[in-house]
């Protein structure tokens, strides 16, 4: 098993999350968050005041997904997500030992 | 089971004794006895039966000095053998310990109160309050039955009264919830959860779910309101013990006083012929933090409904009481024990108590706007119109009480009261399209794509101006806040910001307003050229020659009588300087005209020491209340090229423009022209300054050094 992380543009969230569905991801973990890349932090002056804008506000989102279905789903998000400007985020997979549906007990690929 | 035992006795207490058992209840019981032996068979005996039903019990055996040991020292046990009840045995026994638990209770009231209080405290912080939760605990929340029960206690100790009927059939309507909520969960669960809503109304025999909350909402209420009061005796009664000393009264606002912790009608106000005295003692106490006495708001709902539109000292009042922020939510809500904020507000009757079910919302509709007006009254000094932010937080969801989408039919709504408390044309607009847009900032900046310059221009055209901007901005801020943690965060914050500023460099910014054109009697005051200071009720004009420190000056006269500066107009005529200053008394009747043209004359002549005068009153006055923002000193570089802008947004006070005055006139520089505008309790100043040499100001160490010296003027 794998668990996707994405960390995308916060406007595309609507976007991503039509198209896993449309996939066929039956749930996801939505976190608000902030962080910076390559675009890097900036500074902004306004009415003569300077504004350090050093993190900016990301959503990221995260899918546990079978082996063999990790490498289609990043191919989703990344598709839905894309600007084709700075900052449009990264995704990336991870392996995952175990899972477990907290309510029922079942574990591995049919807690997914 | 205790048959024909001499000395012992089983009595009910808690919940058990108040004969108010629910299905889940503990059964509270004490065992009594007079020191015999044996004493661990008789309980057993009663206990095993008991524990055997499956009943949860809840046991103690004790003599009756020892459970009043025990009561002294955990005011929980204190307040639960205040409803001790006989249930079986000598009832002598029961008697002698109901005595001595209200002898104890009665002797030891200060600190027990004090206790009962703190607990009530506690209960608050954790629980909040049953009236304006969505999922309240109807047992510890705020108005809820822990409550009423401290106000039995607190009656119980002789200071104040036993539950009036109002309040005991709030109590009985939140008990029967409770005891549906007990029958249909199975559980001893007092927390009403929103899957259990819709249920519970039913076996109330009640509509559905929200009609449940908005009657429990009403009782919750009225036990929160009748709870506070009794404190307030409560602490009062031991205040009064600890000092007997009389009881001083102190002005706040015309016909309105404080009086032993308390704000009260002043004895020559009459309500029945002063329609905004009702708002203005509303706002005095706001801003001066006290609550209004139960005996001065029954004499308000006296006072004639004020006439439509709204005169300007009642809008400003509502303003004042809305800016005082936190301390506001209280006096608003005795206002609306008394039904008279749909008096004030007849709109407002479609929100009250009116519950909003989804996860986001914390509060019921009225509540949210009251704190979303508690929250915006930390942002005033952030726009140009404070007064229009305050309104615009309280009326933006008004359209929540009609079908359809609330920004929508809240437009409407919120004109409508814009028109009716008096607005201008143009101002009842921006307050229109403020509660329209108010979900504008928060939607795009999370939907919509910022680096997209369609996405800010589409905002800018929408919003098409600075002021409306700002006061969506801080709108939207006060509005997440108000809705709870889930609607509300940095994260959230940063992303409208961000829009914001966007959608700022877009739109053009206004300079703030100068000075504006004389009139025709003023002027032919400057073409009579000698120095001459008239005053009339709400106007005062001073004309001299032009030199520095003229205007406040004048502004310290006019403080030094008690007079409100409520707006100036300072401008230059070539060598001769004219001030014109709208006042109002700040209390009681207006000085003598006379005295304060002589004074004045005396200023212009260089004969009265302002400075002294003016420190000996403030000095005596009222002291600082309910403050929620800091001052704000901003210079503007743009709106002028011979002068520099100093905008100073500040709470209003007495001898306020004096100070800022005195302060520019300390940095050595040259007052050209002013603005003053007063906004409710807010001032607006706006101040064009040039250096020794007329120039604007331009070295960075002089700017700072200016706002330095305003900020510092302003602190207490």
């Amino acid at each position: 098993m794998k668990l996707v992380t994405a960390i995308i543009k916060p406007f595309k969230l609507d976007d991503v999350k039509a198209a896993l569905q449309a996939f066929g991801v039956k749930g996801m973990t939505v976190v608000e968050s902030s962080g910076y890349g390559r675009q890097r932090g900036h500074t902004e002056v306004y009415r003569g005041a300077e504004y350090q804008v050093d993190l900016v506000p990301k959503v990221r989102l995260e899918v546990l997904c079978d082996d063999e279905d990790a490498d289609d789903l990043i191919g989703v998000i990344v598709k839905a997500a894309q600007t084709g400007r700075i900052g449009d985020g990264k995704v990336w997979s991870t392996p995952v030992d175990t899972v477990v549906r907290v309510r029922t007990g079942e574990r591995g690929p049919d807690a997914i | 089971m205790l048959g024909a035992e001499p000395g012992v006795a089983l009595v009910a207490v808690g919940g058990y004794g108040r004969r108010e058992l629910l299905p889940g209840s503990d059964l509270d019981v004490l065992l009594l006895h007079a020191g015999r032996e044996g004493i661990a068979s008789i309980a057993d005996r009663i206990w095993y039966p008991v524990w055997d039903s499956g009943a949860r019990l809840d046991h103690a055996v004790r003599t009756v000095p020892q459970a009043r040991r025990v009561a002294r020292a955990d005011i929980k046990v204190a307040l639960g053998l205040l409803n001790a009840r006989h249930v079986a045995g000598d009832p002598a026994l029961t008697m002698q310990l109901r005595e001595g638990a209200l002898e104890d209770w009665r002797a030891a009231a200060r600190t027990r109160l004090a206790d009962l209080r703190e607990l009530h405290n506690e209960r608050v912080r954790i629980f909040g309050e049953l009236a304006f939760l969505l999922e309240p605990d109807l047992k510890e929340a705020r108005g809820g039955l822990r409550d009423v029960h401290a106000i039995q206690a607190i009656a119980a100790a002789w200071v104040a009264s036993a539950p009036g009927p109002r309040v005991r059939a709030a109590y009985e309507s939140i008990l029967d919830a409770r005891h549906i909520l007990h029958e249909i969960t199975g559980r001893a669960s007092d927390r009403l959860v929103q899957e259990e809503h819709d249920e519970v109304a039913r076996a109330a025999g009640l509509l559905d779910g929200d009609a449940l909350l908005r009657e429990l909402a009403g009782a919750g209420r009225t036990v929160a309101y009748a709870v506070d009061h009794a404190f307030r005796q409560a602490e009062r009664a031991s205040g009064r013990r600890l000092r007997r000393r009389k009881l001083e009264r102190r002005p706040l606002a015309d016909g309105v006083v404080e009086q032993d912790g308390e704000v009260v009608l002043a004895r020559a106000a009459d309500p029945k012929s002063d329609p905004v005295l009702l708002l203005r003692a509303a706002a005095a106490a706001a801003q001066a933090g006290r609550p209004l006495a139960p005996r001065a708001l029954a004499r308000l709902a006296e006072c004639p409904p004020l006439p439509v539109p709204w005169p300007a000292e009642a809008r400003d009042a509502l303003v004042a009481l809305l800016g005082a922020g936190p301390e506001a939510i209280a006096v608003w809500e005795a206002l609306d024990q008394e039904g008279l904020i749909t008096v004030l507000i007849p709109d407002w009757e479609r929100v009250r108590n009116r519950p909003q079910r989804n996860p986001l919302h914390t509060y019921t509709v009225d509540r949210h706007l009251v704190e979303a007006a508690a929250h915006a009254a930390t942002m005033t000094r952030d726009v140009a119109r404070p007064d229009l932010l305050l309104l615009a937080a309280l009326l933006h969801d008004l359209g929540k009480g009609w079908p359809g989408d609330h920004s929508v039919s809240g437009e409407v709504v919120a004109r409508d009261v814009a028109h009716r408390i008096g607005l201008s044309e143009a101002d009842a607009e921006l307050i229109a399209k403020a509660t329209r847009h108010h979900l504008l900032l928060p939607l795009v900046a999370t939907r919509r794509d910022l680096d997209d310059p369609v996405t800010v221009e589409q905002v800018a055209r929408t919003v098409g101006s600075r002021p409306l901007l700002e006061l969506l901005h801080a709108l939207a801020i006060a509005d997440g806040l108000a809705t709870g943690p889930a609607a509300w965060n940095d994260w959230k914050a940063g992303l409208v910001a961000d829009l914001v500023h966007r959608v700022e460099a877009v739109l053009a910014g206004d300079p703030p307003p100068g000075a504006g054109p004389l009139r025709a009697d003023q002027l032919a005051l400057v073409e009579a050229g000698s120095p001459a200071a008239v005053v009339s009720d709400d106007e005062v004009t001073v004309v001299a020659p032009d030199r520095p420190g003229l205007l406040w000056r004048a502004a310290g006269v006019l403080a030094s009588h008690r007079l409100a500066v409520r707006g100036a107009n300072a401008t230059s005529i070539g060598t001769t300087a004219v001030a014109v200053f709208q006042v109002a008394p700040e209390y009681g009747d207006p000085p003598d005209s006379t005295l304060v043209a002589s004074d004045l004359r005396r200023m212009l002549e260089g004969r009265l020491d302002v400075e002294e005068r003016l420190e000996r009153r403030i000095r005596g006055a009222r002291p600082r209340g309910a403050i929620v923002a800091p001052p704000k000193v901003t210079l503007v570089d743009d709106a002028s090229l011979t002068a520099t802008v100093v905008e100073v947004r500040a709470h209003d006070e007495p001898g306020l423009l004096w100070r800022i005055g005195r302060a520019l006139g300390g940095c050595g520089l040259d007052l050209r022209s002013a603005r003053v505008e007063t906004l409710g309790a807010e001032a607006v100043d706006v101040f064009y300054v040039a250096d020794e040499s007329g120039q604007p100001l331009t070295s960075r160490d002089v700017r700072q050094a200016t706002i330095e010296a305003v900020l510092g003027a302003l602190s207490p």
